[in-house]
């Protein structure tokens, strides 16, 4: 009596039709939704979002334990276009090797392939457009270890976004005008 | 009221954490954990059972002393009784508008006095530029006043339907309604997890310490 062969099983009817093509973790299904969102991407925003980004409205903090001086969520500015952004954080991926990228029109979201600490790093982008020609770009850990995410920000993703980011208040401040 | 005292003489602005309970979206449990989390933001600095300003800022930024025009709304709001503290009813029953199950409405409202900050019952052309200015600065980042005025032009003239120079209740239930995204912040999805986060409850529980 021999066995059935691994190939026959995976051509069964059986074995085709037991697990559902994609199981989306709980965090892919928010990802999901947002991509679904109302919030129109890209999409010039109005002031009140703007204003939303403010610390002052977040109260997340009172239910975390946050280390003092780390901050989580790092806020860039670029009259760069949203497209170039998204690229500018495919192309680092793509060079690390390290991550796996889901993108929508104005989110991106890095995974890391190999569980740390913590598990896999999840790293968030968020593209807001506050005018045609000047984006804030809101990245935060999402997911893993985040002594892991502080040094992806040091070592990656700010060499990378060297170029493109415009404002450094620490290094000198930029006045941009109506073009 | 009587002068019936379980234990110790619980500090100003306490409340049965049944009441709360019935009052808000929160469980008896929940409150009692929510009492864990008082209790340790109300003693960061002065223990008296308060929350003052500089320990919501303490808690807020991890720094005592670092002023936003934001923060100071939310605590304005939270100071129910405007007493400039935050006491453990008033902590609860603001809470309850973050909860995921509170009322969409409630949360409306809730941002729409944030917002008002001269609690004229308008959200005022000035007042949403300065709140722009206020996050820009927080940000440090620098845009020309040119662009700025664009900025909060093209959002009045999309929020102010009546076009009568300010934003009322109505006009500002029907702009977020567009823009669901806008209170995104007045839920906090920790809230139904805080049993979770705070499980000394079980230990200090009312309910079950009558059994001992």
């Amino acid at each position: 009596m021999t066995r059935i062969t691994i190939a026959k099983v995976m051509d069964s009817f059986w074995f085709k039709k037991s697990a559902p093509k994609s199981i989306l973790t709980k965090e892919e299904q928010k990802f999901q939704e947002y991509e679904k969102s109302p919030f129109k991407d890209s999409e010039t925003l109005n002031a009140f979002h703007i204003i939303l980004l403010s610390e002052g409205l977040d109260l997340s903090p009172l239910f975390e334990e946050k280390k003092v001086e780390e901050k989580e969520e790092l806020r860039f500015a670029t009259t760069r276009p949203t497209s170039s952004v998204i690229s500018t954080l495919e192309e680092m991926a793509a060079k690390s090797g390290n991550f796996s990228v889901k993108k929508s029109e104005s989110r991106v979201r890095l995974q890391g392939n190999e569980c740390g600490r913590k598990g896999k790093l999840t790293i968030e982008a968020e593209i807001f457009a506050m005018t045609p020609s000047f984006l804030v770009v809101e990245v935060k850990k999402n997911y893993g270890d985040t002594l892991e995410y502080y040094q992806f920000c040091s070592k990656e993703l700010r060499p990378a976004l060297k170029d493109i980011f415009w404002i450094s208040p620490t290094d000198n401040s930029a006045l941009c005008s109506l073009e | 009221m009587g002068c019936f005292c379980s234990k110790k003489a619980q500090p100003q602005g306490y409340e049965d954490p049944i009441i709360l309970a019935a009052e808000t979206p929160f469980t008896v449990n929940e409150v009692e954990a929510l009492y864990e989390l008082f209790k340790k933001l109300s003693s960061s600095i002065t223990d008296d059972g308060l929350i003052h300003k500089e320990e919501f800022q303490l808690a807020l930024f991890r720094n005592r002393n670092k002023r936003n025009l934001f923060a100071d709304r939310v605590f304005d709001l939270f100071d129910i009784k405007r007493n400039g503290v935050i006491e453990f009813g008033e902590f609860v029953r603001s809470l309850g508008v973050f909860h995921p199950n509170a009322s969409v409405e409630d949360k409306i409202a809730f941002a729409f006095k944030l917002y008002d900050l001269r609690q004229t019952g308008y959200i005022e052309r000035d007042e949403l530029k300065e709140m722009v200015l206020a996050l820009l600065h927080e940000s440090d980042l620098l845009l020309s006043d040119d662009v700025i005025e664009v900025i909060v032009d093209k959002t009045y003239s999309e929020a102010d339907a009546k076009g009568d120079g300010r934003i009322d209740q109505e006009e500002w239930k029907e702009f977020v309604l567009k823009n669901p995204s806008l209170i995104k912040n007045i839920t906090l999805p920790y809230l139904k997890d805080i049993t979770l986060a705070f499980p000394s409850f079980v230990v200090t529980s009312e309910v079950e310490e009558s059994e001992i």
